[in-house]
């Protein structure tokens, strides 16, 4: 008996025909069934959503006024084509407050994963190294020690670190003040004066405190990918008489490299979508110096009811996250495996 | 094929997730609904009815709201009110999503200046004249509380409270003794005995403020200072030329409000919205004199029993003969449009709003004043006194209060603009004219 083979030209009463008859109906029914409602749930909870937030960028659309009949677009929430993004190129100093705060927003969005990125990795990656290379017993304690803060629910990681950098109350000034033996009352979070190499000092704060409880995934994901390294090819390395520098950087590094894709890829969309530590440490304040886009995006959408404004940001940000993985991927792509 | 099939369910699936998503929305209303176009709410009769009604998480107001409820419902036995509370920010956003959908509560708190934003959406139901007339409303009511419940001549809602951020100022009286100043409670003539009495409460170790003198610069203090003041120096921030604050009375404003960080009273950096709120600060002893509502009252009166023997109410002084100030229209209740048991809900809105006795225990067990100009005078204000004697500055003030002006979206003013943009100046950061240029600039933005 012939295999029914699914053509290009098949019609659709054939193709319903032959799912329920033939040898492979049952298999096929099984994909349908268990591949529709999938389907249905990306498409509801996903497409539709990503749909609807790419259509709202064309308009003018808050859901306190009254729109038309179709999903309220429309009426008092016009269509408005391009506008939203035309005005995110308007850099003049008297442009309005909403494109001044995201202009303000996108810098420090990419200032926030530039320096999120390199830091995470050159301490993770050691350190990974560094665990790898310690007692069996050890290395359980030390991966413990640095996932833990992995677990805590981001919103108590944030507070508790807004108590250390309380002004008068804080760990941080408390230790400073016991050292030089005079009270100090650093404002980390709402000096705007306060920089360091042209960096504002609050922006530095938040980014400890989220290296803080962020380090733990890489670090996991570097020892798991250090663990993989065939021991054959470290032996051989040793037999040709390298040292441990050289191990490092001419075997452990390269192998490692479709892992630092990974994490790298992986740290830079979520440092791009950070949000709950700078809403609860800083609400966005002060002087926007640490107001990141989906803040931004958040404030403008559900305080403001500014949807179309919020949506257009919603796809910069996507399509900034989406070209930046690309380039990470063309970047550090490698061509073969081991 | 199949590939092609795939494809086309999901296009298919997008289309019919659009049209469903239309149908939910179908009650999107266009525009507001003629009273004959609303739910016509069945007679009352004994026919049980259930009443949802919205708060946001405030427990000295909820406790006061149960209490009203707990009374109406044994007035009216067929009628069980349900009470659901958010937090404030989930609270403003679940307005902002439920009320174009159709899914909100039947009763709706809310605060008075966001009241036309949805009201003009159709989305709130006219209060009905039986109820409480315009007429009626504009007499009885405290026109900047009432204000902000007047959409396009059409009442909506009905103000519970007279929101009020300035006029009068917390004042640690314990504080005061220990600093040598023992008249305190007779209030000050002017800001000169003002500034020189706060100062002395200011304390500084090592160049740093430990606490302050008088902690004004939380974001409604800010505002309120700061609006209160041109009002008080003779200007007027909303003219016919539109919003106009870079005047010689907004300078004026500004200069006094650097005057009060130059003298020493307190440091904007330490003290803020985000460091040391006004509030907490207060009770915590670190602000000797606060600038903040009486709302505060019932929320630290249980923590902070020791503190608040020794809390006083002062009013502050006035640049003007009249002690004018600005005001929000505050809390008070609503009806949705939406709500199929529109007399029900009307009938607890009037036994909670304006039935005298029921509003004053709302107002009593909340630590706010009456929006009900009756309710704020004669032996009604004597009992208010009695039973919470931190209204009693208050209540002398309220009728120089003024609405603060309708404003497209008056949160936007005041914590996006105006408080940001002082403390900036205040901090140092910039000057009184760029200051001054940015609040009048972003602020005619809005509209």
């Amino acid at each position: 008996m012939e295999t029914p083979h699914p053509t290009n030209k098949i019609a659709l009463p054939d193709f319903l025909s032959r799912l329920a008859h033939g040898r492979d109906s049952a298999q096929r029914i099984f994909i349908l069934v268990t591949v529709i409602p999938l389907i249905l749930y990306m498409a509801f909870w996903t497409l539709f959503p990503m749909v609807w937030g790419l259509a709202l960028a064309f308009f003018d659309y808050s859901s306190r006024r009254a729109g038309g009949a179709f999903l309220g677009l429309g009426a008092e929430n016009p269509f408005i084509g391009l506008q939203n993004f035309i005005d995110m190129f308007n850099f003049q100093p008297d442009a309005p407050l909403q494109v001044r705060q995201f202009h303000s927003s996108l810098k420090t969005t990419l200032l926030f994963a530039f320096l999120v990125l390199p830091l995470n990795l050159s301490i993770t990656l050691p350190l990974s190294v560094l665990i790898e290379n310690t007692h069996e017993r050890l290395k359980g304690v030390f991966r413990t020690f640095f996932f833990l803060p992995v677990l805590a629910p981001s919103v108590g990681v944030a507070i508790m670190w807004g108590y250390i950098y309380h002004p008068q109350r804080g760990l941080l000034n408390g230790i400073r003040t016991l050292i030089g033996g005079k009270l100090v009352a650093t404002n980390w979070i709402g000096d705007t004066s306060l920089f360091f190499l042209g960096i504002p000092v609050a922006l530095l704060a938040i980014i400890f405190a989220y290296l803080w409880q962020d380090l733990g995934y890489n670090l996991v994901i570097f020892i798991a990918a250090l663990q993989n390294i065939p021991e054959s090819i470290k032996d051989a390395a040793r037999i040709d008489g390298v040292n441990r520098w050289q191990m490092f950087r001419h075997i452990t590094l390269p192998l490692l490299k479709p892992t630092i894709l990974l994490t790298s890829v992986f740290t830079m969309i979520s440092s791009f979508q950070v949000f709950d530590i700078i809403q609860v440490i800083t609400s966005g304040r002060p002087d926007d110096n640490v107001r990141v886009l989906v803040y931004d995006i958040f404030e403008n959408a559900f305080r403001y009811q500014r949807m179309g404004w919020a949506s257009a940001v919603s796809v910069v940000l996507f399509i900034l996250v989406l070209a930046i993985s690309i380039i990470q991927t063309r970047l550090l792509k490698t061509e073969w495996e081991y | 094929m199949i590939k092609k099939i795939v494809f086309t369910s999901i296009c298919l699936i997008i289309v019919f997730s659009l049209l469903l998503s239309g149908c939910a929305q179908s009650s999107a209303p266009v525009e507001p609904k003629t009273e004959a176009e609303q739910p016509q709410a069945e007679e009352p009769s004994d026919k049980p009815v259930t009443l949802r009604v919205w708060t946001h998480q405030n427990d000295a107001f909820n406790e006061g709201y149960q209490m009203i409820a707990d009374a109406y419902m044994a007035e009216n036995p067929n009628v069980t009110i349900n009470f659901e509370t958010f937090d404030y920010d989930t609270y403003i956003q679940t307005l902002q999503t439920s009320l174009p959908a159709g899914t909100e509560a039947d009763i709706l708190q809310m605060f008075g200046s966001w009241v036309c934003s949805y009201a003009s959406g159709g989305n709130l139901a006219e209060t009905p004249p039986s109820v409480f007339s315009l007429e009626q409303a504009m007499s009885d009511v405290y026109s900047a509380q009432i204000a902000g419940y007047i959409c396009e001549e059409k009442l909506f809602g009905v103000p519970q409270e007279f929101n009020i951020e300035y006029g009068a100022a917390l004042v640690n009286t314990r504080l005061a003794e220990k600093a040598g100043i023992s008249d305190i409670s007779s209030g000050w003539a002017d800001w000169d005995a003002f500034i020189a009495d706060a100062k002395k409460l200011a304390v500084t170790q090592d160049g740093v403020m430990t606490r302050s003198g008088y902690n004004y610069t939380g974001s409604d203090g800010t505002a309120a200072t700061f609006y209160s003041l041109i009002l008080q120096y003779g200007g007027q921030y909303l003219t016919d030329d539109g919003f106009k604050v870079n005047t010689s009375e907004g300078k004026k404003a500004l200069e006094l409000m650097k005057r009060f960080v130059d003298e020493g009273l307190n440091d904007p950096l330490l003290f803020n919205d985000e460091q040391n709120w006004v509030g907490d600060s207060f009770f915590e002893e670190t602000s000797a004199i606060g600038l903040v509502g009486p709302w505060v009252i019932p929320e630290y009166s249980t923590d902070f029993k020791d503190v608040l023997e020794h809390t006083q109410y002062i009013n502050l002084p006035s640049i003007s003969t009249d002690p004018v100030f600005i005001a929000s229209s505050g809390w008070g209740l609503t009806v949705s449009a939406n709500s199929p048991n529109q007399e029900v809900a009307w009938d607890f809105v009037s036994f909670a709003t304006l039935n005298s006795a029921q509003s004053i225990k709302w107002n009593l067990a909340s630590g706010t004043l009456p929006a009900l100009k009756a309710n704020a005078t004669g032996a009604s204000k004597e009992q208010l006194i009695a039973e919470f004697p931190y209204f009693e500055p208050f209540l002398n003030i309220l009728e120089f209060g003024a609405h603060e002006g309708q404003f497209p979206d008056r949160d936007l003013v005041w914590y996006e603009i105006t408080y940001p943009r002082i403390l900036d100046f205040l901090q140092g950061n910039t000057s009184l004219d760029e200051t001054l240029e940015t609040i009048e600039r972003e602020v005619s933005e809005t509209f």
